[in-house]
């Protein structure tokens, strides 16, 4: 236990054998994601193009419309997945996701609120979308430390479910007062990768640097803070500020996907419930396997989002909640809960 | 037996209800009667205090010289639809169409009520307490049920002549398009809703399709759109090539239809369609493209129509 501690963020052998087995099966995810589709290039055209064989209807699809929605999906899946064991880690709580707390629904009514003054620019989107996930982030967290909820696991999730619920109402709210922006406004309540180009996703990046840089900086002191606030304080560190840079990270993520795709729930809740399952509850580790975890459950569902009503496609959003919500009744049913 | 029983009890309440039909002018002289969705209703002779529920019946009223007291707004505004928003002056907006307040409508003292064929009971029972209402049958997703409803409001706001001229000039005005366009083989056409998640593309049974048909425009909407649904879930951007037509309309809720429109070509999915290349993408007001009915609806899309395929 202690060796592992003092192994910071380099994964041991086990860890690293999980890590190699889940990026073996994203690849393979990835490349079904590139050859399955509503469209009429099936798997095996996409295959033949692959291989060299020319066919331009086959390389439009793949490299306009698959290959930038597949790394969409990457993006995303690692940023809510990352963000959801940030989240659980500093509440304390296995039930603390981004998309229940209300932290996507503040993203999404940020960026609604702005489309309705006339915002249109991607990268101002971004800023606002993570201005939105930070708002939402303190006001649940302040309501939780208000009531003192911080120690009941499921009534942080009431808080959030009650702040999501007011958010997306009143994103409906400006969905009915200015239809002007209606069409791009619905986008902002059920998330979706269809139609997201390769310009969104480079808009992203400086952020989510930033996002990755305070994440390796606080990752060793939120490890000491698991261990209760007076162990991590007698290591030298500072929880208020620890907590506060943790949150800062997870906006700046949660936003930047939410800018993105849309809000998705439940990403940040089953993925690092997976990572502890196979991982243990070591923040350091979880948050490595996060990173194949999320890519893979947003991936996978987007695919089956293109197949399930094709020539159509279903919202994605609407399939992780299908995934999400039976991890959450398991969560809550578990013994084991608040003990994290 | 039973059917000699049966054609006796229709023959006597046949001549019941003619008898009472040759009283009523006694009892009411300034009144006439139009056969609604709930039965006959008895309507007065000229109404004054018009209020109507239904975008289709607005239109009517307006076409045929009428002006209604309050109307509900149109479909995504919080007024009447812009094309028909010059008629007035000030118009009392008594809710949305799903939404009717009631107490809006009673403050009005109308002596005639239109409403939409979809009227729900309750709604109807409360609305006929305050006045006359007229409810078209609900003929479902029909291209040419606005025919009979112009008809039916045109009836109970005893304009018929005007009514039916209003008819005639569409009908001459779709004619006209018609045979200019049959130099040309017939084009086709797919109207869509844009959507950043991808188009969804609108049934071949709405009143513009029907419209667009009779003007000699061949409307279709790819084999997309389910019976008795008025528009496809947003179409998978692999499937994009299918709304490719001779002319695509693009409707939009917001009037900057030339923003949509920049915003549907930044997708390089839509940009690739051959109708795209040959510029022959026509951005539309989705307020009358896809939401109105009526007369002078028809009108303002025939003229948009002509504008757009018009060199």
């Amino acid at each position: 236990m202690l060796a592992m501690q003092h192994s910071g963020l380099l994964p041991d052998r086990r860890l690293y054998r999980a890590m190699a087995g889940l990026s073996v099966l994203l690849v393979l995810v990835c490349l079904a994601s590139l050859l399955l589709g509503a469209g009429d290039v099936g798997p095996a055209r996409a295959w033949a193009m692959l291989i060299g064989q020319s066919d331009p209807e086959a390389r439009f699809v793949l490299e306009s419309l698959r290959l930038p929605r597949t790394l969409v999906g990457l993006v995303v899946g690692m940023a809510l997945g990352v963000a959801g064991a940030l989240l659980q880690a500093v509440t304390r709580n296995p039930l603390a996701e981004p998309g229940l707390l209300g932290v996507s629904a503040g993203a999404a009514f940020a960026v609604a609120l702005a489309l309705v003054l006339g915002a249109t620019a991607t990268t101002m989107r971004i800023g606002v979308a993570q201005f939105g996930a930070m708002a939402g982030c303190l006001c649940v967290l302040g309501v939780a430390r208000v009531s003192g909820a911080g120690n009941d696991p499921v009534r942080l999730v009431l808080a959030g479910a009650a702040l999501t619920g007011l958010l997306l109402s009143l994103t409906s709210l400006l969905l009915l007062f200015d239809q002007r922006a209606a069409d791009e406004i619905r986008f902002w309540i059920v998330g979706s990768l269809a139609g997201r180009r390769l310009e969104h996703l480079v808009a992203l990046m400086p952020s989510l640097l930033v996002a990755v840089a305070l994440i390796l900086a606080v990752a060793r002191p939120l490890a000491a803070l698991s261990l209760g606030e007076r162990v991590a304080s007698g290591l030298g560190h500072r929880p208020g500020l620890i907590r506060l840079l943790v949150i800062v990270a997870v906006a700046l993520l949660v936003g930047a996907a939410t800018a993105t795709a849309g809000p998705i729930a439940f990403v940040g809740l089953v993925v690092p419930f997976a990572a502890r399952a196979l991982a243990g509850p070591d923040i350091r580790r979880t948050l490595w396997l996060c990173l194949p975890l999320g890519p893979l459950m947003v991936i996978t569902a987007d695919i089956i989002s293109r197949l399930l009503v094709a020539p159509s496609e279903l919202p994605l959003g609407v399939l992780t909640a299908l995934c999400g919500a039976p991890v959450l009744v398991a969560v809550v049913r578990a013994r084991r809960m608040s003990t994290l | 037996m039973g059917t000699g029983r049966f054609c006796d009890k229709v023959m006597g309440g046949t001549l019941l209800a003619v008898a009472m039909l040759a009283l009523m002018p006694l009892s009411a002289w300034a009144e006439r009667s139009v056969e609604t969705a709930y039965g006959v209703v008895t309507v007065p002779e000229a109404p004054q205090r018009v209020v109507t529920l239904h975008e289709g019946a607005l239109d009517v009223a307006v076409a045929t010289g009428v002006t209604p007291l309050g109307a509900v707004t149109t479909r995504g505004g919080d007024n009447v639809a812009r094309y028909l928003a010059p008629h007035f002056d000030d118009i009392a907006i008594v809710g949305v169409v799903r939404e009717i307040n009631l107490e809006a409508v009673l403050a009005l003292e109308p002596d005639l009520i239109l409403a939409p064929p979809q009227l729900a009971e309750a709604q109807y029972r409360l609305l006929s307490r305050m006045a006359p209402t007229v409810v078209p049958r609900n003929e479902g997703l029909d291209p040419e049920a606005w025919r009979s409803e112009t008809r039916l409001f045109a009836q109970a706001l005893g304009r018929e002549a005007e009514g039916e001229a209003a008819l005639d000039d569409v009908d001459a005005r779709a004619a006209e398009l018609a045979e200019r366009m049959a130099a040309d083989e017939r084009p086709s056409a797919v109207l869509v809703r844009w959507m950043p998640q991808g188009p969804m593309v609108m049934s071949e049974a709405l009143f513009t399709a029907g419209l667009l048909r009779a003007a000699g425009v061949a409307i279709h909407d790819a084999g997309l759109v389910r019976e008795g649904v008025p528009h496809s879930d947003p179409l998978s951007f692999e499937n994009l090539s299918r709304v490719d037509a001779d002319w695509l309309f693009l409707a939009t809720l917001n009037e900057e239809g030339r923003e949509a429109l920049e915003a549907a070509k930044a997708s390089p999915a839509f940009a690739r369609l051959d109708v795209v290349a040959r510029d022959r993408v026509v951005p539309v007001d989705g307020q009358l493209w896809t939401s109105a009915t009526g007369p002078l609806a028809a009108q303002a899309i025939l003229d948009q129509l002509d504008a757009a395929l018009s060199p």
